[in-house]
């Protein structure tokens, strides 16, 4: 019944080395991980929320046109950890989004990084 | 066993991950760093007034998600992401009477079809006994003679260990609970802790609820070293399993962690009715 090839790698990511964490709360499902883009623009809204923390971005369209892309975080409790800060990010900063987007081309993904005007990372453990 | 099967599933799963990397074809994303765990004292004390190990203090999952840096959203350099809510692959789970392998296989389908299955943790339920020790975040320990109290930082969920109490209630006053009923004893310096009485409508991972509440959990807690807490969970449930369940959680102590707020409800904006994400 168990299909060894699925379910080795999943469980192994899962039960033992906790990296499946990021479906502990939701599926990431929505987000395309096989793909990264890059966005730049300035922040509308940053929510440091449970259970996830939602960076608002507007950026320009290749028409010249602006548009708000919802991006997705982990929660405070693990961003706060990797060096953010709820005042990290701030409405009007200019700043510059690398982001799994969405699977069906809404303007939304999951934030990997983010790097502010003066070209510095947000987080991280190095 | 334990130790092994951690250490050689988290080796399995970073060779994956390097072996996905390298299979992706349109633009793969960094790979992940190496998690390095630093390892360090265990509590102080060493043992409790009564003379029982002290395992007080914040413990997170060896090599977890405070131990590997995955990017803010958690799937930095994983390859296919965290896609899927994973439902119950599990290669230490024993084979499932019917119809449970039934549903188990058909979730495990929709799951492989790349379909996400419903999950009462998005809709911010506790995750109950025995998934809650999968711990996600962290854990706080804290003891005093009767009552030892383990917090998860995911879900701000507390389970009890009563060691005062030497029997659970009667089945007709045992109230089905999320945590369940436990109580616990000392052998030697291991806590063996027996728990009944956990909710029907509590699952053992993601959307697979056994629905009839009748799990019987055994734990052998022990330390392994002075800073790795180990828990060994023996799911016994004729009905279900064909054989006990063993599964092991490994912990690490970060006395420079501490355990913090949680609140699900706050701003849980895209999941559905059924615990599905929706963006």
């Amino acid at each position: 019944m168990r299909s060894k090839s699925f379910g080795w790698i999943l469980a192994a990511l899962l039960t033992c080395s906790g990296i499946g964490i990021a479906s502990a709360h939701h599926s990431f499902a929505a987000f395309d991980t096989t793909r990264q883009i890059t966005l730049t623009g300035v922040v509308k809204e940053f929510q440091w929320t449970n259970p996830h923390c939602w960076l608002y971005l507007t950026a320009t369209n290749s028409e010249g046109q602006p548009e708000v892309w919802q991006l997705e975080a982990l929660s405070p409790n693990v961003l706060g950890r990797l060096g953010w800060k709820k005042n990290s990010v701030k409405a009007g900063d200019k700043v510059t989004v690398l982001v799994n987007p969405t699977r069906d081309g809404t303007h939304g993904g999951a934030l990997i990084s983010l790097t502010d005007a003066s070209g510095n990372k947000i987080g991280g453990r190095n | 066993m334990a130790a092994s099967c951690s250490t050689r599933m988290f080796a399995a799963a970073i060779l994956a991950l390097g072996a996905g990397l390298a299979a992706a074809a349109d633009g793969p994303p960094a790979r992940p760093p190496p998690v390095v765990v630093k390892h360090g004292p265990g509590p102080s004390p060493a043992r409790l007034p009564n003379g029982k190990p002290n395992w007080t203090g914040f413990w997170v999952p060896l090599g977890g998600l405070l131990e590997a840096y995955r990017g803010p959203s958690g799937v930095e350099g994983v390859p296919g992401g965290i896609a899927v809510n994973i439902p119950h692959v599990d290669p230490t789970a024993p084979e499932m009477k019917s119809p449970y392998k039934e549903q188990s296989a058909s979730m495990m389908q929709a799951s492989a079809r790349g379909e996400e299955l419903s999950s009462k943790e998005a809709l911010c339920f506790p995750p109950g006994m025995p998934k809650m020790m999968v711990m996600v975040y962290g854990m706080e320990v804290l003891q005093t003679p009767n009552i030892i109290a383990l917090s998860s930082e995911w879900q701000s969920a507390t389970r009890r260990i009563w060691m005062d109490v030497k029997a659970h209630p009667p089945e007709d006053e045992l109230e089905d609970t999320y945590a369940g009923h436990s109580i616990g004893h000392w052998e030697g310096d291991t806590l063996v802790v027996d728990t009944v009485g956990v909710r029907p409508d509590v699952s053992y991972f993601y959307g697979l609820s056994l629905g009839h509440g009748k799990t019987h959990v055994i734990e052998r807690f022990r330390q392994t070293a002075a800073d790795i807490l180990v828990d060994e969970v023996t799911l016994i449930d004729d009905d279900v399993f064909v054989k006990p369940w063993v599964k092991t959680y490994t912990y690490h102590y970060r006395p420079d962690l501490h355990i913090q707020e949680y609140v699900c409800l706050d701003n849980n904006r895209n999941v559905d009715e059924q615990g599905k994400s929706k963006f």
